[in-house]
């Protein structure tokens, strides 16, 4: 009963001052292409609707606990900013100087692309299921492998030692979504002991398709950069 | 002999070309009576219409579905359905589980042993003994 009393008393003494605590929640989105196509973004509701009349004002908690905000964080910046190897510069080797043009001008072309350290050996349009789900990535974002071990063609093979040099060769992957495996389940238990505790699994894993694979052919143009 | 061209399905390779989200639909239900939906009606009122506006290629509909616990159903372009209940589920939890229907690809769900999937031919051919170094003898 006193309560409803205090909200009147509230209400009555500062209708002006409501408008200003009830601000529609907004979140700072990325805007990012997600096809070809221009994206048609409906303008946010709040912004569309006629301006809403003065509301209530929110109950006077006094001693109990304040609401829980559930709102989820801030997005962190989208390209990621941790350690880079500078590229690298210098003259290349000469083998590679002859031979890569030959390699480069050969139809179908493989790289072996190190993603974490692993290796995963890829064309153009293969499909990569890799063994974690990587973080901070959505559907559509573009990925420049730049570690790769082996580039090679029909007849001619680029070795690196350990890596090939990052301006040879241009490798794109997009990232498709994730899937789930299966859910498995693992028994344990001991010896002698009925008690039989069954712990679930279900994993994601991160799904790339390469999208370009591009050796360069103009070698002394890469050399002088 | 005649020549004539080489007949090949076309595959289409999602990606390589053009992306596009394999999510076309999601749709949420909520219960305002169900106890389980109270997680899903705040979702709704707060962090759904900013999934919605940062997604304005997927089809969001949200009815209600009374006397029942809150479910997600996400439909994909391959015609499959996926769906996940978000009973007595906190906002934040129920918007990951809005973002692994995103994601997924409408596939089902099946072990997979190898990481690389690929339709292209060898790069480097098949072997054949006539070519090459030969063997050692």
């Amino acid at each position: 009963m006193s309560r409803a009393l205090l909200c009147s008393v509230l209400e009555l003494r500062a209708p002006a001052a409501t408008a200003s605590s009830m601000r529609p929640c907004t979140l700072q989105l990325q805007t990012r292409l997600f096809n070809q196509t221009a994206a048609h973004i409906e303008p946010t509701m709040a912004s569309s609707l006629p301006p809403a009349p003065p509301s209530k004002p929110r109950r006077d908690y006094g001693k109990m606990a304040p609401p829980k905000k559930i709102l989820p964080n801030p997005p962190r910046p989208r390209v990621p900013t941790g350690p880079t190897t500078p590229p690298p510069t210098g003259p290349l080797n000469p083998s590679v100087r002859t031979l890569l043009p030959l390699l480069a001008s050969q139809p179908g072309h493989y790289l072996s692309v190190h993603i974490h350290g692993r290796p995963y050996l890829v064309t153009e349009g293969d499909s990569i299921r890799l063994p974690f789900r990587m973080r901070g990535v959505e559907p559509g974002d573009v990925l420049r492998l730049n570690r790769a071990s082996t580039v090679g063609s029909r007849d001619y093979t680029l070795k690196g030692e350990p890596w090939v040099d990052e301006r040879l060769f241009e490798c794109r992957a997009i990232v498709t979504g994730s899937e789930t495996e299966p859910m498995r389940v693992k028994e344990k238990t001991k010896r002698r002991n009925r008690r039989v505790v069954h712990k679930f699994s279900k994993h994601m894993y991160t799904m790339l398709r390469i999208s370009e694979v591009k050796i360069c052919k103009d070698v002394v143009e890469v050399e002088q950069a | 002999m005649t020549v004539s061209g080489l007949p090949k399905i076309s595959t289409g390779r999602n990606g390589v070309g053009a992306f596009i989200l394999q999510c076309k639909k999601l749709n949420f239900h909520y219960c305002d009576w169900a106890g389980s939906s109270k997680g899903m009606n705040t979702f709704i009122k707060t962090l759904l219409p900013q999934f919605a506006a940062a997604h304005p290629q997927i089809e969001i509909v949200v009815s209600p579905r009374p006397r029942k616990h809150p479910v997600i159903v996400g439909q994909y372009i391959n015609g499959r359905e996926r769906n996940v209940c978000v009973k007595n589920m906190e906002p934040l939890r129920i918007l990951q589980r809005a973002k692994y229907l995103r994601d997924a690809s409408g596939e089902k769900v099946k072990r997979v042993n190898k990481p690389v999937q690929s339709i292209n031919e060898s790069v480097r051919g098949v072997w054949s003994p006539y070519h090459g170094n030969g063997m050692a003898v």
